[in-house]
């Protein structure tokens, strides 16, 4: 016997009702307004059990038997029940729960952590050079306009920087033989920077150059750029955020605009994650490669240094870069997109010790 | 008038959601639509007014297509917006266009997928009024808050050249700015109007009409008072945060920090201090926008509610108050931060209890004579696509 209320079809007028099995092949179900319903259990459509929320019966007729007694439900009727039914089963069980507490936490963090930059890697490498192009494309264009001057080298300085790195520097990228490599000189009102674009174009800012003290320092930084462009760092961006955005979306779901404000402060963090990892990487290419040509590594943690006491003396700057802001161990590094320059320069010196005994190649541990 | 009450528990609700993110993280996402309809049940089925409550029609399979066309669109508008930046600005713009169809559909398709008590709710608003509502008054105000202003800022001087403004223009130029922002003022008030009605009297309750009768002047005056109060509350934050720093540190030390920051050997005395007022200034910003949030939500859901009624004889109200929400929606946030989101699921039937309890409607007609109209059948696409772009549609109580 299971107590509920009977609607009719559509209808929001409802009597108190009795279902009863009476052979396992008709039920009965009696109306405290006198009336008897009868029919085969066979043509009842039990609706799926969802913690203990009213079960919704649906009769031949389209009338609705609802009620509350969802264990009684789940007893008379086990055979009509849905396959459906399982995910009750894993809901309610307190191992299932667990289990699947543990599978999303884990699951989450090393999606986060490697599945994420893993899937866009392949993905990247994938796909042709042209997509690194698309991406390029116009952005050169774009700074131009809007934020670069023209710089004020000399031709001279500037084709002797450009002979240099086609002779000297162009030759030790052997991993990816459709990258044109392209330099371009532009002003940014004192920052100094270099910045690659996927297609191959590398721009050094007249500060940088002015910086640099010696051909080693410059290459350093040059072979740091061409790193992002062999890894193809902008593409492994692109995928990522979009991997990121579709995550989020799923699991926050329809959630309000709440919980979209602690979101967006993590997506912040996971991107930025993934930034700094591009930078390391990038590093790496560049020490290792200036292994392989003997160049002394040491010269990136120089060039480093003096970019970051320059930026730092000179608050203007601050402005445009607050991400280098030299604060070690602060919880703002969470949220940088560049490893801070201490710990960037402590790998460049272990390279440095490396090329000191001679080495052609260096093993590290890498620490998070 | 009876209050409704929610049924729903915070443990129970959390095990259908971690099953919910198991599934779709082994089915990698496509099981998403059966369970925000496992979701949307629990929480209209826990929903009850004397016995009789809530129900979400919609089956996983009926929003599965809808879901997968919304995923395509969503990842081509991310890769696009992250390889060109034209193209995302672009592809807002035609989502701007689409926005009063994809509210529409999701308003047809939400209520006609929505019953209470065995009566299906329907929509009957139409296409063009969504466009009037939802695409050319935003369009107005958007010009009369920063287009007229702009314009007028810095078009006028430039078409002049810097001679030709006479002095008399000068003077009409501010007082041309001054009634612009105050026409996108009135408009504002207008909309919220405008766009709640078009809301309510288009939705049906079987054979029932929802009707409501707004008034601007109602609208304007609690924003009024809600800017007010963000002044006040601003006011009193500043404050607050700036008598911390000079207690704490004072002027001096402030200066020497400035200093300091330049000087990579000098030490940071006081960095970890001010880190931490800055932490506690940007978490005081968020609860105090919160707080008049909480406010300006109460005060319109009140108004509405008392002037909405089902065939003129079910009225209905809201008791919410703006005191309760704000701490609701505070202790919620610090909580979801504190458990990094293990939380969301006891957060979310705390949230639901407390507006579906302080909703109350008018009973004593009854629900009786209530019988759901017969409609075609919907497709659930318009509705999936606004969910994916997070289009705010707000049907909930």
């Amino acid at each position: 016997m299971i107590q509920g209320r009977w609607y009719e079809k559509g209808s929001a007028t409802s009597y108190k009702a009795i279902f009863q099995d009476i052979d396992n092949i008709y039920y009965k179900i009696e109306l405290d307004n006198g009336r008897n319903l009868k029919g085969l259990i066979e043509a009842l459509s039990v609706g799926n059990r969802l913690g203990n929320v009213e079960r919704k019966i649906i009769l031949e007729d389209g009338s609705l038997f609802a009620t509350k007694e969802n264990d009684k439900v789940d007893e008379l009727l086990k055979n009509k029940l849905k396959i459906n039914h399982f995910i009750h089963t894993l809901e309610t069980h307190i191992r299932w729960v667990v289990v699947a507490l543990v599978v999303t936490v884990l699951f989450s963090f090393s999606f986060f952590k490697w599945g994420i930059p893993y899937a866009s890697k392949q993905i990247a490498h994938a796909l042709p050079h042209k997509t690194n192009q698309l991406i390029a494309s116009n952005t050169l264009d774009y700074l131009d306009k809007y934020i670069f001057n023209k710089s004020t080298l000399s031709i001279q300085e500037m084709n002797k920087i450009r002979v240099h790195f086609k002779t000297n520097l162009v030759p030790l990228s052997i991993e990816d033989k459709s990258i044109t490599y392209t330099l371009h000189f532009r002003d940014w009102s004192d920052v100094p920077n270099a910045l690659a674009l996927p297609s191959g174009d590398i721009i050094l800012t007249d500060k940088f150059v002015e910086l640099c003290k010696s051909q080693e320092e410059m290459d350093a930084v040059l072979l740091h750029e061409m790193g992002h462009i062999v890894h193809r760092h902008s593409l492994e961006m692109v995928i990522q955020s979009t991997f990121v955005s579709v995550a989020v979306m799923l699991i926050v779901g329809d959630s309000n605009g709440l919980a979209d404000m602690g979101v967006g402060l993590g997506s912040l963090m996971v991107s930025s994650a993934y930034s700094r990892g591009h930078e390391t990487e990038a590093d790496l290419y560049a020490f290792e490669h200036m292994l392989t040509a003997n160049m002394n590594p040491k010269a990136f943690s120089r060039i480093m240094n003096r970019m970051t006491e320059y930026i730092q003396s000179d608050k203007s700057i601050t402005k445009h870069k607050p991400e280098t802001k030299n604060s070690e161990d602060s919880i703002l590094d969470y949220l940088s997109s560049h490893p801070s320059t201490k710990k960037r320069v402590e790998i460049a010196n272990m390279f440095a010790e490396c090329y000191r005994k001679g080495l052609k190649s260096c093993k590290i541990e890498l620490m998070d | 008038m009876k209050a409704l009450c929610f049924k729903g528990s915070g443990s129970e609700y959390f095990k259908i959601w971690i099953v919910n993110i198991l599934l779709i993280i082994v089915t990698l996402g496509l099981y998403y639509p059966w369970a925000k309809v496992r979701n949307h049940r629990y929480f209209y089925a826990n929903t009850i007014l004397e016995e009789r409550n809530f129900e979400y029609h919609a089956t996983g399979k009926q929003l599965f297509l809808g879901f997968l066309v919304a995923m395509v669109l969503f990842i081509t508008y991310i890769v696009i917006s992250k390889i060109l930046p034209i193209g995302g600005f672009m592809i807002m713009g035609i989502l701007f266009v689409a926005i009063p169809w994809l509210i529409w559909r999701s308003l047809k398709f939400s209520l006609k997928m929505t019953s209470f008590s065995n009566v299906r709710f329907g929509f009957k608003g139409t296409l063009r009024q969504a466009y009037i509502n939802f695409f050319v008054f935003p369009f107005l105000f958007i010009l009369a808050l920063y287009g007229v202003p702009m314009g007028v800022a810095v078009g006028v001087p430039m078409m002049l050249g810097e001679e030709g403004v006479a002095p008399w223009l000068q003077a009409i130029l501010p007082l041309a700015i001054i009634i612009s922002i105050g026409f996108a003022f009135y408009l504002y008030g207008f909309m919220k109007k405008k766009n709640t009605s078009y809301r309510l009297n288009g939705t049906r309750y079987g054979q029932g009409i929802f009707e409501t009768n707004l008034e601007v002047k109602k609208f304007l005056f609690i924003l009024l008072k809600t800017i007010g109060m963000s002044i006040l509350v601003i006011g009193v934050f500043v404050l607050l945060i700036g008598s911390v720093v000079y207690t704490t540190i004072g002027l001096e030390g402030v200066l020497e920090m400035k200093y300091n920051m330049n000087n990579p050997q000098a030490g940071h005395t006081g960095l970890g201090l001010m880190m931490m007022i800055y932490i506690s200034a940007y978490l005081g910003f968020i609860f105090s926008s919160m707080l008049i949030m909480a406010y300006s939500i109460t005060r319109q859901r009140s108004y509405i509610y008392q002037n909405t009624s089902l065939d003129k004889k079910i009225s209905f109200a809201s008791t919410l108050k703006a005191k309760s929400l704000a701490w609701v929606m505070v202790t919620n946030f610090i909580v979801i931060l504190l458990t990094l989101g293990l939380a969301f699921p006891w957060t979310k039937v705390r949230m639901a209890r407390l507006i579906v309890e302080n909703t109350l409607v008018d009973t004593e007609a009854g629900f009786y004579e209530y019988i759901t109209q017969k409609e075609k059948e919907e497709s659930s696409l318009g509705e999936q696509i606004g969910d994916a772009f997070d289009v705010d549609v707000g049907i909930g109580l």
